[in-house]
């Protein structure tokens, strides 16, 4: 009984996911053409409601083309590892009280070693290529997220004192009971941390070095075609949604709001959801990409030292105050 | 002028990156204004007289036939030597006659300086821009199809062939002594330099006014 439970709840949640995923894109063109005073897509469908639809049986259709001198079996892997450590962290997450498909201490350093094993993905699927473009974006994927997952781990290492829990559950609770409701307030500077690694570990605008279109073509994947295409394309977009809870379970109090909406207990964290990710067109439609060594600079000159020293002066109020 | 690539910022501005947040401010405004797009098939945008498009021989409203004379400047004009005429002349009166004119639309670049450049006003690019076409013959335009498109065009656009002007057929600002006498046609009175209206720092001042001072 409690495996079917479980199977119905992979169900459910991979449905969902995959249902908003190819609504992301959709309204990522419509969000960014409206901030470029443009319209997005508005043919297929009433103002293109069916562009994904179009764009998904486009892919499936496509002729799948595989390099002569690519590493066969690795670049059949590579999307696959991307796709299956992006889906993987979805198992942790609570959408609402009691509803996480698995409810794991260690929840937090389970998104963590997931979201690093997706860039295993994008190095291989550069490296096996045999492609000079694609190798380019691999590098620069491992260099980028290895100086961003040091980040990202420090700025969210204060919510994890402060909740003292990695569960995600008990962080979400945690900030239930606390005088502020969210770690936003105490933690600001690890928001601001988190925010900014978060989009260079989904690899987005501004720090979207490894698939560079403007220098690199199109990265690390411009050798993929037709559905390997799409996964990676399915593994970036669900990235950006897991990242996106991540940020609103360890900082905006989770599935928590000003009020209870009756019979939609996911509400609050939906839209919170919903305005992350509208925060990841919105810096896509303002910022161009960093230049490589300003990708480096901001990573270990700006952005450790603050999530360092967060941790300082959250220690420093916890051993006072607490 | 010196270019700062550098400007000094504070701890505080470098930190919270305030240049980004404005430039944020900057697009979520933008995504409420009106957005630019034109919806072609659907919108189209208002034609200005000049518009320079698909070429039409003038069909004589007298004698049912082209006015071209068969001087060929047109043809000497033409920058991508598009314009191809071949004319008979009469021994005795020298009077030429056209005997075929042809026009490569697929190498013409639209410049106008053919329309410009007719003594009679013969030949015109009419504001028809929607003829592409999959094969490349219905694109090499000869007299009969060059006479079809101006007919097509007077009744699409229900024009008056006694009275269309265009800004090519007599150019603006050429005073009447300059032009040949198939050009001094009469014009709106916002062409001539009384009516004509200028911008000038900001207002709609008389042409006239504007050229004084």
């Amino acid at each position: 009984m409690e495996i079917l439970w479980i199977l119905i709840k992979i169900l459910i949640v991979f449905g969902v996911v995959m249902l908003h995923v190819a609504y992301a894109t959709y309204f990522e063109r419509k969000v960014i053409g409206h901030m470029q005073v443009r319209m997005g897509p508005m043919r297929v469908g009433p103002h293109g409601l069916l562009q994904p639809l179009a764009d998904g049986i486009k892919l499936f259709f496509k002729e799948d083309v595989i390099p002569t001198p690519a590493d066969k079996k690795v670049f059949y892997a590579a999307p696959l590892i991307c796709l299956i450590s992006a889906v993987s962290s979805l198992a942790v997450i609570p959408f609402f009280e009691g509803f996480a498909i698995a409810n794991i201490n260690i929840g937090l350093l389970y998104i963590f070693a997931f979201s690093s094993l997706a860039s295993y993905g994008v190095v291989l699927s550069g490296w096996s290529s045999n492609s000079k473009y694609s190798f380019l974006g691999g590098l620069r994927s491992t260099a980028q997220v290895i100086s961003y997952e040091i980040a990202m781990g420090l700025s969210l290492v204060g919510v994890m004192m402060m909740a003292g829990s990695l569960n995600l559950t008990e962080i979400v609770h945690a900030q239930m009971n606390s005088s502020f409701k969210v770690f936003l307030i105490p933690q600001f500077l690890g928001f601001f941390v988190f925010v900014i690694a978060m989009l260079a570990e989904t690899n987005r605008t501004p720090f979207d070095l490894p698939e560079a279109e403007t220098e690199l073509v199109a990265g690390y994947f411009t050798e993929y075609s037709g559905m390997r295409f799409a996964l990676f394309f399915l593994a970036e977009y669900i990235g950006m949604i897991i990242m996106s809870c991540l940020g609103v379970i360890c900082f905006l109090g989770g599935w928590d709001g000003p009020f209870r909406v009756p019979g939609l207990p996911f509400f609050w964290f939906v839209l919170k959801v919903y305005l992350f990710i509208f925060f990841y067109y919105w810096v896509r439609a303002t910022l161009p990409r960093y230049r490589y060594d300003q990708l480096m600079a901001l990573g270990w000159k700006v952005l450790i030292p603050l999530a360092l020293f967060n941790i300082l002066l959250t220690g420093t109020i916890k051993t006072i105050f607490g | 002028m010196k270019i700062k690539y550098k400007t000094k910022k504070g701890l505080i501005e470098r930190i919270l990156l305030l240049e980004i947040l404005k430039g944020m401010a900057l697009t979520l405004r933008r995504m409420f204004s009106r957005s630019v797009t034109v919806q072609y098939p659907k919108e189209k945008k208002k034609l200005f007289p000049g518009f320079r498009g698909r070429h039409a021989l003038i069909r004589d409203p007298k004698t049912g036939k082209a006015k071209c004379v068969a001087c060929m400047r047109c043809a000497s004009v033409c920058p991508s030597q598009c314009i191809s005429i071949r004319y008979s002349q009469d021994e005795e009166t020298k009077a030429r006659k056209v005997t075929s004119y042809e026009i490569d639309a697929l190498r013409c670049i639209y410049c106008g300086y053919c329309e410009e450049v007719c003594p009679v006003n013969a030949v015109v690019l009419t504001e028809e821009y929607e003829y592409s076409d999959y094969v490349r013959e219905p694109l090499y335009f000869d007299m009969n199809r060059l006479l079809k498109n101006w007919d097509d065009f007077v009744a699409k656009n229900k024009i008056d062939p006694r009275s269309y002007i265009n800004p090519f057929l007599r150019p603006r600002g050429a005073s009447t002594g300059e032009l040949p006498a198939g050009k001094r046609i009469p014009v709106p009175s916002d062409w001539t330099l009384e009516g004509q209206v200028v911008w000038k720092n900001g207002k709609a001042v008389p042409a006239k006014e504007a050229l004084k001072s």
